[in-house]
């Protein structure tokens, strides 16, 4: 990923593939430490990094991948100047990374293929952040602090163990590469449809059925990766359906109907039922819902994809989806009367 | 039978010069092609200007069109990036590993009556230096870097050259015609070639 076009009067020092167990740099001058800006050091035997590696002022460029590092050290914190760093395939955890990792102003970091099984902390404060890689480690999960970096522009979390996506992810300005692919994702949650810089979401080999629908207001994705998903090809509608509560049904009324209230008319607990109101698709509805609503999946072409099935909720089973799009396969979910018997009882077809 | 003598290529242009042999008459013969192709041992400061690379996607390099015989391309491929199910216009299709690796999963032609999901009929990795082949009559493929960490090259050899092929949805084995474009041609790159969301993957 991190592949580096050089140009003219960039110092380069490279030391790739020379069976180095430990690195002096005393046949060095001064002179050569302090003006190299681009330092590579894969495929050598290197199990700490050297401490002489500040000595590298001008650096703003280092490669320590296939290596054996399992540690890097405080004295990477003086290289004031680095902007990129690389370290993939090593042994480093989250216990590895310095703990002032953030005073740092790195732009790109690539630590995929290591063995981190939570996101490093340290990044969520390197607000000079833009492009993270942690391809193929063992995350669990991902942050919801995420949203701090806000220059963020790539962020490759394939590879990994992860089973859902804060919606706080969304949140991120300049995200314009997201990489979810061979995880364990069951959801997309549908704020991410707020991502407009996103031109490319790769989500292959995960647990997805549907995708939300609110994905197709992202107008400008150019690639979308989908393959092995189990995603549905044909969905009989919701037939359980459970009727509101009196408690929704009040609070519904109260929505639709705009009958004000106030802090002092009401418990804590019901101003914080009423705000929890999400308004109905359906623009002919109007209405709102709390907990009782129904699933309905539209099949839809979008991004090279065909018939890809998209879930919205509606209110109630009476209500009807919003606009169709206008691709060809577009179809909604199939109705009651022509489903065999044997199959009323499932909600979802695979 | 004639048997021709495997003379290895020892460079990328003592390989394109022997293609252009190979395909000077009007008969290919596969095993030779194969057998040639995979006797050139990549080395990158030969082939470093095609392979360019794009953030989002797997490009499409040309790097000669074989006298009109043939087109000879490089591909580049990103962490994860990976292609349709395709198939291959009544071309020959040889596929070289050049940098990295690359899996290809095999499948049959769907069944046009029946619409249903594809069943993938075998897959393989594909290594450094070794050289595929397939054709329409052996089935469709999808080729895929599944690496989180390592990029991948190819070279591509296409025999006739074609632009348009079928893309299928592996859900439904739906086929759909698509343009294929070149990110760059002879080193240089060529954007108003490039069309966006193509890839059914």
């Amino acid at each position: 990923m991190e592949v580096h076009e050089s140009s003219e009067g960039e110092s380069i020092l490279d030391l790739s593939r020379l069976n180095l167990e430990t690195l002096s740099f005393d046949h060095l001058s001064e002179e050569k430490k302090k003006e190299t800006q681009m330092l590579f050091l894969p495929y050598n035997r290197l199990t700490v990094l050297p401490g002489c590696i500040s000595l590298f002022s001008s650096l703003s460029w280092l490669d320590v991948s296939n290596n054996g590092l399992a540690f890097i050290c405080d004295d990477i914190l003086r290289l004031s100047n680095l902007k990129t760093f690389v370290a993939k395939n090593n042994r480093l955890d989250e216990s590895s990374l310095p703990k002032d990792l953030s005073t740092m102003s790195l732009e790109v970091v690539n630590f995929s293929g290591n063995r981190f099984e939570e996101f490093p902390r340290q990044f969520l404060q390197l607000h000079t952040l833009q492009s993270i890689s942690l391809g193929g480690n063992r995350l669990k999960g991902i942050p919801p602090e995420i949203e701090n970096l806000t220059s963020l522009e790539l962020l490759y979390l394939g590879g990994n163990n992860i089973t859902s996506i804060p919606p706080e992810l969304a949140n991120l300005p300049k995200l314009s590469y997201l990489v979810l692919c061979d995880n364990r994702i069951q959801s997309i949650p549908p704020q991410l449809a707020q991502l407009h810089s996103l031109r490319s979401l790769s989500l292959h080999n995960n647990l997805l059925t549907y995708l939300p629908r609110e994905i197709v207001s992202l107008v400008h994705l150019q690639e979308l990766s989908l393959r092995g998903n189990p995603l549905v090809v044909r969905f009989v509608k919701d037939l359980t359906y459970d009727p509101p509560s009196l408690l929704e049904l009040a609070g519904r009324t109260v929505k639709s109907r705009n009958i004000p209230y106030f802090a002092e008319d009401l418990p804590d607990n019901l101003l914080t039922y009423l705000d929890l109101a999400s308004k109905c698709p359906n623009p002919k509805c109007g209405g709102v819902y709390f907990d009782s609503c129904v699933r309905h999946i539209k099949f839809v072409d979008f991004c090279g994809k065909y018939r890809l099935p998209l879930m919205h909720y509606l209110c109630s089973p009476e209500c009807s989806s919003p606009c169709s799009s206008s691709s060809q396969s577009d179809a909604d979910s199939e109705d009651e009367s022509s489903v065999p018997v044997h199959r009323l009882q499932k909600v979802l077809l695979g | 039978m004639e048997h021709t003598e495997l003379i290895k290529p020892e460079t990328l242009d003592d390989l394109i010069k022997a293609l252009h042999e190979k395909f000077s008459g009007d008969t290919v013969n596969v095993e030779e092609v194969q057998n040639l192709m995979e006797s050139y041992e990549s080395n990158p400061h030969e082939w470093m200007k095609y392979g360019k690379f794009d953030q989002f996607r797997y490009t499409r390099n040309l790097v000669d069109e074989g006298n009109g015989k043939f087109n000879l391309m490089i591909l580049c491929w990103g962490e994860g990036h990976g292609s349709s199910i395709h198939d291959h216009t009544d071309s020959h299709c040889f596929l070289k590993l050049l940098q990295g690796q690359l899996k290809e999963t095999l499948f049959d032609w769907p069944d046009n009556k029946v619409r249903q999901g594809m069943t993938k009929k075998s897959e393989r990795i594909l290594k450094e230096n070794q050289c595929a082949y397939i054709n329409d009559s052996i089935g469709l493929h999808r080729v895929e870097n599944v690496s989180h960490t390592e990029q991948a090259v190819s070279l591509h050899l296409y025999s006739p050259p074609f632009n348009h092929c079928n893309i299928f949805d592996q859900r439904t084995g739906h086929k759909n015609t698509v343009k294929m474009t070149f990110w760059s041609k002879f080193g240089t790159r060529t954007p108003f070639e490039s069309t966006v969301a193509q890839e059914n993957n």
